[in-house]
């Protein structure tokens, strides 16, 4: 499976767009910014919402109101991440394949999490309708917390596994 | 104040943490995750202002939501980045990067604060003026700006 993903990763970091990042030096540090505001509108939001859940700051709104407020720009900070993640993973993709924080991070611990956040933001908006907060909403909130700071631990983990 | 950056990162404790790759790596973790939640929470808030996010409720009700967890991250991340700072203080003092960097997000923390003092006045308005969308807008660029500053520390100074 390593071969296929190596050829994938040398066509991806001789695309135009990987070469210009890789040769600018401005061109790295906007992508990076791009990767980290996206990054703080989807997990600023979402750890927003899953604290609710759990029952932890204000109650005034319900954790369906609030999900519903922030969905939309919850989402564009997603999409932003992603594209920025993309282009970074571009323009070093053979130094990431064989890293096993990066393998951890985007091969299980990112589709967890997001599988989970969509079951987590539809059983907001479908059952969370009172202040108080079901079992079910506060343990489902409670694993996307931890799924996130695992996200974040094998993120910053990835320098320390970098044999290049 | 080289003298104190230089003692601090000296200090027997600020040693021991700063070679423990554990430690270093809760800080990190901890300097991400206040930083995510500063920044995405106040930046729900300015798009509110703004009229671009959470129609639904008014600005005052986003912010009354969103604050604590603007000054939880906020906490998180000075606490964290105090002892990221701490073990290589004299080298991050003498980075004129870093410096922009601290100045920027007293910058950006200040327009938050004025944020938190006038959204109850402008959710009473019967339409957000047009400043108070000014002070947002800038709210929000400002902390575009503390992540981009924050990124060319290592990329130009060689710290972090």
């Amino acid at each position: 499976m390593l071969p296929f993903f190596m050829a994938i990763a040398k066509w991806l970091q001789n695309t135009w767009w990987a070469l210009d990042i890789s040769s600018s030096t401005w061109a790295y540090p906007f992508v990076q910014m791009t990767h980290f505001a996206g990054l703080s509108l989807w997990i600023g939001t979402n750890l927003s919402l899953d604290l609710r859940l759990l029952g932890v700051g204000r109650k005034r709104q319900t954790a369906a109101q609030l999900s519903d407020a922030l969905f939309a720009w919850n989402w564009t900070g997603f999409f932003i991440a992603v594209a920025g993640g993309f282009m970074l993973f571009s323009s070093a993709a053979t130094k990431y394949i064989p890293n096993p924080a990066f393998e951890i991070k985007l091969g299980i611990l990112i589709p967890l999490g997001v599988l989970w956040h969509i079951l987590v933001q539809w059983h907001a908006r479908a059952r969370e309708q009172a202040e108080r907060v079901t079992p079910f909403g506060r343990v489902a909130g409670l694993i996307e917390l931890l799924l996130w700071f695992s996200v974040i631990t094998a993120a910053v983990s990835i320098p320390n596994y970098d044999t290049h | 104040m080289l003298h104190f950056c230089e003692w601090l990162e000296k200090n027997p404790w600020i040693v021991a943490i700063d070679s423990s790759i554990l430690i270093s790596l809760i800080f990190e973790i901890l300097h991400y995750s206040g930083f995510f939640l500063l920044v995405g929470s106040t930046a729900i808030v300015d798009l509110r202002v703004m009229g671009l996010a959470a129609r639904s409720r008014t600005p005052a009700e986003v912010a009354n939501q969103l604050f604590p967890w603007m000054w939880t991250g906020l906490s998180m991340a000075v606490f964290s980045g105090f002892f990221m700072f701490a073990g290589d203080a004299a080298d991050f003092y003498q980075a004129i990067t870093f410096r922009v960097k601290i100045l920027v997000v007293l910058v950006a923390l200040a327009f938050g604060l004025i944020v938190r003092r006038q959204v109850p006045r402008w959710s009473e308005l019967p339409s957000i003026p047009v400043g108070a969308k000014l002070v947002a807008l800038l709210s929000l660029l400002l902390w575009i700006g503390a992540i981009l500053i924050s990124v060319e520390v290592p990329a130009i100074s060689g710290v972090g």
